[in-house]
Parts: C-alpha cells; sequence; structure tokens
C-alpha cells in the first residue's frame, strides 16, 4: 500500500466532510450548547440553566403532544405513501406512452411549490363549500371536518402529504422494480395462479434496498415536516397539528427562548438519531442486495 | 463512541474559536470605516442607511416610492429599501442581523413587538432626537400612540396604522329590511346577523377566532387583556369572558360561521366577496380592496364602527418605525431625519391615500387633501371617526406566546362544546399568568 | 400481460387510471386556470374552470412586481451550480464509502447520515453568523455553498455503487485503469439512472426552496424566485391569487421542462442497466 492509496479515500471524502461539519455538525453543537442556556438571542449574557429546559420542556403537556402529534404523523405518512406507492408502481410499470403520462402526472404534485398544493387543498377540504365534502355528499357519506377540526387535522394533512409523495416514491419503485432481471420471473410466470407468492418472493425481496432506503428517507423527511404546517395550519386548531420544527422554530423566533427551542432540537435529533439507528440494525440485515 | 466525541469535539472548538476570531477583526473592519467618515471631510459625502419593509403589492409599492421620494427630496442621506416578508420573517431576520452585528439602521415593528425589541436593547430612544428637532408630538393621533412608549421613552414612531372595523354587505341589508348604517351594540349586531343568515346559503358573518378580534371585544366590554402591572392576565372577568359567550352562541344558532383553520382570515374575506357572508371584522388596510370587489360583484359596500357592548372599542394594529441601537452618530443623524420625514404630514396623507391605512397626524386628518378624499369615499372616514375608541396592543414579552395560548383555549371551546367560555378563559389565564411571572 | 385480454378488466384499468390522474393533476389545472382569471373570478362559488376573459396581464402584473429577470437568473445559477458541485462531491464521496475500507470510514459514514436528519430551520441561525463574518451574505455563495455537496446524494450513490459488480473493478484494475477512470468509465454510467434521478430531486428542491433564500439575502440582488413570488402573496389586504398563480406558473414551468426531459431518461436509463 502506497502512501497516496491509503490517503485516498480521505481525500475523496474532504470535501463533503468539510461542507457537513462547517454547515451541519457545527451548527448541531452550537444548538446543544445553547439548549442548556436562558438566552433571548440579543442580550449579551447567556444565563446558564443546567437542565432546566429540558425539565421544563417534558413538564409542558403542549410538548408531549407536539411529540405524539410528529410521531403519528410521520408513521401514517411514511406507512401509507410507502404502501400506496409501491401497489401504484406494480400496476403503472408497463411499457408504453400512457403509462409514462400516468407516472408523470403522479409526480407533478411534487414539482409544484407548496404553497401552491397548500392553497388548492384547502379550498377542497372548505368544510362547507370544499369540493370533498360535496363529493361525500354525492354518495351518500356525511360531511368531513377536514382541517377545522383538531380530530381530524392531522389525518388531513397526512392526506395531503401522502398525495404529496406518492408519485415520487412511486417512481423512484418503478425505476427498482424495471432492474429486476427478468428471468427471474420466468419460472414464475408458468405458475400463474400464485402471483402473490411471486411478490413475496422475488419482487419484494429484489425490492429490499430501494423499500430501504425510501422508508428511511420518507421517514427522515415526515419528521422534519414544516412548510405545509407553516402554511397550512400553523399548528392548529387546538394544537392538533403543531410538529416538532415548527415548535422549534415558533418557540425560537417568535417567542424568544431559544435555549428552549435549542432543547426541542436536541430532542429532534435523539428521536430521529434512535429511528435510524435502530432501522440500520434491524433491517440492514435483511436488506437483499444484488 | 470516545473518537467520535473526541473529533467532533475538536471541530466544533476549531471552528467556534475561529468564529469569536472573526467577531473581533469584523468589529476592527467596522471601525475605520465609520471613523473616516466621521472625520469633516470636505466635499459632503451622502450617508447610506438601510430601510426594511414587510408586504408586497401596492404596501411594496408605497415603501418604495416614499424612499424614492426622500432620495429626492435632499442630498445627505441615501436611502435603501429592502422587502422582509411578513412582520414575523422581517422581526426573525433583525433578531440575526442584529446578533452578526449588520442591522438595518430603520425598520418596522409590528406594534405588538415594540416593548420587546426596545427592552432587548435592539432599538434606540427617540426621546433625545425628538426633544431636539422639537416635534410636536401632540400632533401624533393619540389612539395611535399607545404602542410607541416603553417605560416612558419613546422608541417608535406610527407609520402604516390600522384598526379593525365592521364591513357590511349593504345590498344584503336592505334586502332583510335592515338599517344600512349597521349595528350600533352587540344586541343589534345579533340581531343583524340572523336576519342576514340563509340556512346552507349564508352566515350573517363568517370570523376566525383572531386574538386582534378578540381585544377588540374585550375593550367593547371595558376590559384589558394585561393588569396594569404586567405581572397578571386581566381578561379571566366578565369583559374577557362575554365575547366568547356571544361568539358560541352565534355559533350554536348559526348565524356566525366560526372558522378554526389557519387560513381563516383569508376565508372570512372570500366569503364576504362573494356573498357568502353578509358582514366582516377586518383591517381598515382592507377597505380598497373590498371596495374594487364589491364593485366587480355588484354590491354596495358599508363601514361601521365595531358594535358596542358597554362602551365602542377596538386595539389598533399595523406598523411603527423604528431606529436601530447603537449606530454611530452619523448614522442616527441620517435613520431620524428618514423617519421624521416619513412620519410627517404630507407622507403620511400620501401613505394613507396610497395604500388605504390610517393617517397618524391630526393635522393630516384636518389637511384638504383628506378632506376631500374622505368626502369622495366616506367609507374610509369611519376608521378615523373610530380612532377616539382605539387603544394599543399589548406588548408584554410574553404576549405572543400569550395570543397563541388564548387562541387555542378559546378555539377549544369552539370545537368542543363541552367546554365552557369560562373554562376556556380560565384556563387561558392560568397559563399566562405563569408566563407573566417569570 | 393477462388484464390486456379479458375486456372488463381492461375498462377497469384505464378507468382506474384517468381516476388516478385526475386525482393527482386536478390541482395542477385549478392553478393554470386561476392564474387566467380576474379576482373576483378566483372567489366566486361555485367555481369556475374555465375564466370568462382569459386575463394573460396576471402574468405581466407578476413579472413586473420586482427584478424577476434577476430572480430568474439568480434561481438559475443557484441550482446548477449546486447540482455541478453535488455532483463533484458526492461521486467522490459515494464511491469511497462504497469501494474502500478505511480507518474511520464509518464515523464518517455516520457523520453524513446525521447531517440528513437535520432540517435548516434548526440550522440557520450559525450558518447565518458564519455568513455574515465571512462576507457573504447576500451573494449567492450563501446559497450555495451549505448545499455544495448532499448526504441524501451520497446516501443514494454509495447504494448503486455497491450493487456495481466486483469483478467489472477487479478486471479494470488488472488492466491497470487508474481509478479516476474506473470511477468515470464504469461507475458513472453504471450509476446513471440513480444520478438522474438525484439531479431531478436537487433541482426542485432548490429551484422551489423559499426559507433559505429568504433568511439568507436581505436585498434583491441575492434573491431568487420563491422570494419574489411570495412578495405577491403577502399583502395584508387580501391574497390576490390570480397573480399569485401567475407567479406560480413562472416558477414551474422551467421544472416542467427538466422534469420531461428526465422522466424519460431515468426510464430509459433503466431499460439500458438491464441489457449492461
Amino acid at each position: 500500500m502506497t502512501l497516496w492509496s491509503r490517503l485516498r479515500p480521505y481525500v475523496m471524502v474532504a470535501p463533503s466532510i468539510a461542507i457537513f461539519s462547517i454547515f451541519f455538525i457545527y451548527p448541531i453543537f452550537y444548538m446543544i450548547y445553547l439548549s442548556f442556556f436562558n438566552w433571548d438571542f440579543i442580550n449579551p449574557v447567556k444565563e446558564f440553566v443546567g437542565l432546566d429546559n429540558f425539565t421544563e420542556l417534558f413538564r409542558n403537556n403542549e410538548f408531549l403532544q407536539v411529540l405524539s402529534n410528529t410521531l403519528n404523523y410521520t408513521l401514517l405518512t411514511v406507512s401509507l405513501s410507502i404502501v400506496i406507492s409501491l401497489f401504484l408502481a406494480i400496476w403503472l410499470n408497463r411499457e408504453g406512452t400512457w403509462y409514462g403520462i400516468v407516472q408523470g402526472a403522479l409526480f407533478s404534485p411534487h414539482i409544484i411549490s407548496l404553497v401552491s398544493v397548500s392553497l388548492v387543498w384547502m379550498w377542497l377540504m372548505d368544510p362547507q363549500f370544499g369540493l370533498l365534502n360535496w363529493l361525500l355528499q354525492l354518495v351518500g357519506l356525511p360531511k368531513l371536518e377536514w382541517l377545522s377540526s383538531p380530530d381530524s387535522s392531522l389525518l388531513s394533512l397526512v392526506l395531503v402529504a401522502v398525495w404529496k409523495g406518492v408519485g415520487y416514491n412511486a417512481l423512484i419503485f418503478i425505476a427498482g422494480l424495471q432492474s429486476i432481471p427478468k428471468d427471474m420471473y420466468e419460472a414464475s410466470a408458468l405458475d400463474e395462479a400464485n402471483r402473490l407468492r411471486t411478490f413475496y418472493k422475488i419482487t419484494l425481496p429484489m425490492l429490499s434496498p430501494t423499500l430501504f432506503f425510501l422508508i428511511i428517507i420518507n421517514l427522515i423527511s415526515s419528521f422534519q415536516v414544516f412548510e405545509t404546517i407553516a402554511i397550512m395550519t400553523k399548528g392548529g386548531p387546538v394544537n392538533s397539528t403543531n410538529t416538532l420544527v415548527f415548535y422549534i422554530y415558533e418557540y425560537g423566533f417568535r417567542y424568544f427562548k431559544i435555549g428552549y427551542a435549542s432543547a426541542a432540537g436536541v430532542v429532534l435529533l435523539v428521536v430521529v438519531g434512535l429511528l435510524t439507528l435502530v432501522y440500520f440494525k434491524l433491517l440492514s440485515r435483511k436488506v437483499h442486495y444484488q | 463512541m470516545k473518537k467520535i466525541a473526541s473529533v467532533l469535539l475538536a471541530t466544533t472548538l476549531a471552528l467556534s474559536l475561529a468564529a469569536c476570531g472573526n467577531t473581533t477583526s469584523n468589529a476592527s473592519n467596522d471601525a475605520p470605516a465609520s471613523g473616516s467618515a466621521s472625520t469633516p471631510a470636505p466635499e459632503k459625502k451622502k450617508v447610506e442607511i438601510t430601510y426594511w419593509y414587510s408586504w408586497g403589492d401596492k404596501i411594496g409599492e408605497n415603501n418604495e416610492n416614499l424612499v424614492k421620494m426622500f432620495n429626492e427630496s435632499q442630498d445627505e442621506v441615501v436611502v435603501k429599501a429592502e422587502y422582509q416578508g411578513t412582520y414575523d420573517d422581517q422581526h426573525s431576520k433583525a433578531q440575526a442581523a442584529f446578533a452578526a452585528g449588520n442591522a438595518p439602521e430603520v425598520w418596522q415593528n409590528e406594534i405588538s413587538s415594540v416593548g420587546v425589541f426596545a427592552k432587548s436593547g435592539m432599538t434606540e430612544d427617540l426621546t433625545p432626537f425628538v426633544e431636539k428637532a422639537n416635534l410636536d408630538m401632540k400632533d401624533f393621533i393619540p389612539g395611535l400612540m399607545g404602542n410607541s412608549y416603553v417605560d416612558g421613552k419613546l422608541y417608535a414612531l406610527p407609520y402604516l396604522r390600522s384598526t379593525p372595523i365592521l364591513y357590511l354587505n349593504r345590498t344584503l341589508l336592505k334586502e332583510a329590511g335592515l338599517d344600512p348604517a349597521g349595528p350600533k351594540n352587540w344586541a343589534e349586531f345579533e340581531e343583524y346577523a340572523r336576519k342576514l343568515t340563509v340556512k346552507d346559503k349564508r352566515f350573517g358573518i363568517t370570523m376566525p377566532v383572531d386574538i386582534w378580534t378578540y381585544e377588540a371585544f374585550v375593550r367593547q366590554s371595558g376590559g384589558t387583556m394585561i393588569s396594569e402591572d404586567n405581572k397578571t392576565a386581566a381578561f379571566n372577568t366578565a369583559a374577557g369572558i362575554d365575547p366568547v359567550k356571544l361568539w358560541l352562541k352565534m355559533k350554536k344558532e348559526g348565524t356566525m360561521n366560526i372558522v378554526t383553520t389557519d387560513d381563516a382570515g383569508t376565508q372570512a374575506k372570500t366569503d364576504f366577496h362573494n356573498q357568502r357572508s353578509a358582514m366582516q371584522f377586518a383591517s381598515t388596510a382592507d377597505l380598497t380592496k373590498n371596495m374594487i370587489v364589491a364593485e366587480e360583484q355588484g354590491f354596495e359596500l358599508g363601514t361601521s364602527f365595531m358594535p358596542a357592548n358597554t362602551t365602542f372599542g377596538v386595539p389598533t394594529g399595523g406598523c411603527n418605525l423604528v431606529m436601530s441601537a447603537k449606530l454611530s452618530p452619523e448614522k442616527q443623524e441620517a435613520a431620524w431625519k428618514f423617519i421624521q420625514w416619513m412620519t410627517s404630514k404630507e407622507q403620511t396623507i400620501y401613505a394613507s391615500s396610497f395604500t388605504g391605512y390610517l393617517p397618524s397626524r391630526v393635522s393630516a386628518v384636518e389637511s384638504d387633501e383628506m378632506k376631500k378624499l374622505y368626502e369622495e369615499k366616506p367609507l374610509f372616514k369611519v376608521a378615523v371617526d373610530q380612532l377616539a375608541y382605539a387603544g394599543p396592543r399589548p406588548m408584554q414579552k410574553a404576549y405572543p406566546e400569550i395570543a397563541k395560548i388564548l387562541k387555542d383555549e378559546i378555539l377549544r371551546s369552539v370545537v368542543d362544546s363541552s367546554v365552557t367560555a369560562e373554562a376556556a378563559i380560565a384556563e387561558a389565564a392560568k397559563k399566562a399568568d405563569a408566563l407573566l411571572s417569570k | 400481460m393477462p388484464i390486456e385480454q379479458r375486456p372488463l378488466l381492461k375498462v377497469l384499468h384505464y378507468l382506474g387510471m384517468v381516476l388516478l390522474m385526475a386525482a393527482f393533476v386536478i390541482p395542477f389545472l385549478w392553478m393554470i386556470s386561476t392564474s387566467l382569471k380576474s379576482y373576483a373570478e378566483t372567489v366566486i362559488f361555485p367555481p369556475k374552470w374555465i375564466p370568462s376573459k382569459i386575463m394573460w396581464s396576471n402574468f405581466t402584473a407578476a413579472w413586473e412586481s420586482g427584478p424577476f429577470l434577476k430572480y430568474f437568473m439568480n434561481s438559475v445559477v443557484v441550482s446548477i451550480s449546486i447540482l455541478l458541485l453535488q455532483f463533484t462531491t458526492i461521486i467522490l464521496a459515494a464511491y469511497a464509502f462504497a469501494r474502500y475500507r478505511f480507518k474511520g470510514g464509518n464515523l464518517l459514514f455516520g457523520i453524513t447520515m446525521v447531517t440528513l436528519m437535520i432540517p435548516g430551520q434548526l440550522i440557520f441561525l450559525p450558518v447565518y453568523l458564519l455568513m455574515s463574518k465571512w462576507g457573504l451574505l447576500n451573494t449567492l455563495f450563501a446559497l450555495i455553498l451549505p448545499f455544495s455537496s448532499s448526504a441524501f446524494g451520497i446516501f443514494m450513490l454509495r447504494q448503486s455503487f455497491k450493487q456495481v459488480q466486483e469483478e467489472l473493478i477487479e478486471a479494470a484494475r488488472l488492466d491497470e485503469a487508474p481509478e479516476w477512470k474506473i470511477i468515470l468509465k464504469i461507475m458513472v454510467p453504471m450509476a446513471r439512472p440513480t444520478l438522474v434521478t438525484f439531479a431531478l430531486f436537487s433541482f426542485i428542491a432548490h429551484w422551489n426552496d423559499y426559507f433559505w433564500p429568504l433568511v439568507m439575502t436581505t436585498t434583491d440582488a441575492a434573491r431568487t424566485l420563491p422570494i419574489g413570488i411570495s412578495k405577491l402573496r403577502e399583502v395584508d389586504g387580501g391574497a390576490a391569487w390570480h397573480i399569485l398563480m401567475a407567479g406560480n406558473m413562472i416558477l414551474v414551468i422551467p421544472i416542467l421542462i427538466v422534469f420531461s426531459l428526465a422522466q424519460r431518461h431515468i426510464i430509459k436509463a433503466f431499460v439500458y442497466s438491464g441489457v449492461k
């Protein structure tokens, strides 16, 4: 081994690691540092308060609700959008212009800026005059309150998130499906009766790297939901859609409690970190690489 | 694990040291610039200052136009106007900029934030400038000055200011056989809403649970939001509970549509615009737009005071102009010059007629231009007259958080019929007390 | 495929596709329709799909509301620079993570994964202070530098580099091909679908990004399209939906073009990679 060949990997990762350290890792440490202080940004003196911010956090019912909102939102969004997009991907994974167009259509919500998406959905979900309630009545179902009631507001946001994310996931699934060698299916194609078996025995295992990747990406991005909340609900009604990142931003920049907000940020890091770690440990062994 | 930690710690330390090193060098970079500028130069050098404003469209144009006029009107100061999003955006950016040492010289405070920024030392006490300039403070409309003083010192001058008023669809009022002048008190207001409601087609009024509107209703009942010593919530009284009781009653009767989503304000506007509601509480700043829409939609628009409970009453809204603290004397002079110009009689007339915000000076209201405008568009006059009953918004540091708590608790009583108005307000007061006592 | 052989299933199949498409495209059509209405028509109920008079003037109104050409150019420069820088940094890093075993490699990959978990809202203040100290606020560097590498990209690309067969690389190494040649001639072409997919996502994310440019800039000189468009929304006296949607159309058209190019590419790239 020459010196160069030993140094080479470090040189290759150096630019990325440098960027991450400066723009992400350093700010995290700064945030952890601030979580032990009582500070309002402007006052030159930061008051050291030890773990007070954390005890206050966990004594605050509002924060506990925010935590559970975030977890519910994440789990629902991820599981629904993965299942639906996998189904759609299998359905739409065919040759032909039409399939291309439908795939494109599915992806279109991802292209439009969130502002437009949110506006359209607020209009669709209007309890009095919205299109969705009109459709429900048309088929004889009762009207729903959608975003107006704390009972259904979080679910409504999940619906929007699933709608927005499904096309993106489906596209990656389709890519994954097409990379499965055709000959693997040929043996089982003879036995047409057992398509479900084929799915479990061939498709799913061959798709597992894609599945693994999508679950992780979706988990992380759902956990960080901010813009939809900021535009559509501001965490309301009655705190029912308040999620972690929105909560942190509000406390830091509207209520001037940067220490408290940083403590909440630390909690966010711990939770996402744990989720990822558990996931890696549990599933990485089961993922099938070609 | 230990290794990870030590590597990360080392990086952070190195970075934060580098950061600290930069602070000092940055400060010293600034010094010669201002130092050389303050030495008397043979030829006059223009002082450059930055001014931040919120909102685009008409309001944005108004700011840009005024700044352009100011720059052309004299040759000592050059102002750069820069748009910064909503008031909330502007406030958080100002904090970041202040921490970084590059805050704008002049900026806007949404009026309930004047206290926070003054107390945290971000804005400059304007009292000495007013004294030096011999500015006649009595010319500012007293109802608009409540959010200018903090601990007896003047920190902000009124700029684009508003109050909520009651908008009426006079065509619908006449159809229902009601006096198009509008309801005078809460009892009449209920009556109007009842008569204007057509089931499944129209509500008497569509309303968001908005704390600005709540403040108005509390004031109309003779109450206040926060105690005089700033230590406790003052709304847990009949004056604070009655508004919620009224809303819940009207919602139950189906005459008031209380929108609970976040875009409730927008929806109230939309409902009023397409005649799905016949009345609306909204800012005076909406008047111009409402007039245009009413004409397009073919209905007659009216405005009136918000109805009285025991008295008329409204809070004011909008923004004041402030100067950043710790500027060099030269920049202070320039910033003051600009603020004084922006809030003077001519400019307040210009801004008011351009945007529909209230004129902030008595002399402006009494000027021929404004009188002529009020003759042509009498709807504008209502808000100015209502100013006699207007007061400030609370300015405690904890108030934004208290407003959120109040909104949540009131909403709870709206969406959950087992929560009474009394219980909601009591809960909000309890939480507010805890925040205020800190 | 069996579906095509049964008429009833076939009808259901196509009907399903049409409904599916409608559910996803309607908001987009609504956006187009609104961008061509007058304000009064945007608020009437029941809503109208076809405006009674097509208002092209909404687009000029949006375009002229600020220095839109400047915003547009900034958006192009920012999104493309980010993409080019990202390609360089992530290909190098992903190759190292996928193909070398080196001391501390897992730790460094851990750092990369942590980065993936941090939303911009949590870290912008320290980054703002850094940019300010370096004098980079209000320059495009403040919008580009923090994103000049991507944890997401490294994560994605590392996976697809891992799937390239070992024999291919060994063969190349026996021929004494230098590492850079292996990367450019073997790895990159094999990972083309991943690269194209990543490029598409990265471009969309940064093209539409509102939060970061808003925080890092205070003057129009360094601002991007989404901020120009937010200026159309943030009107104190009620939103001008028609102008806002016209602005959003201006924002979305370039992405539509990029997407329609990339979509075909993704599908194609996969077909070829199957053949090898």
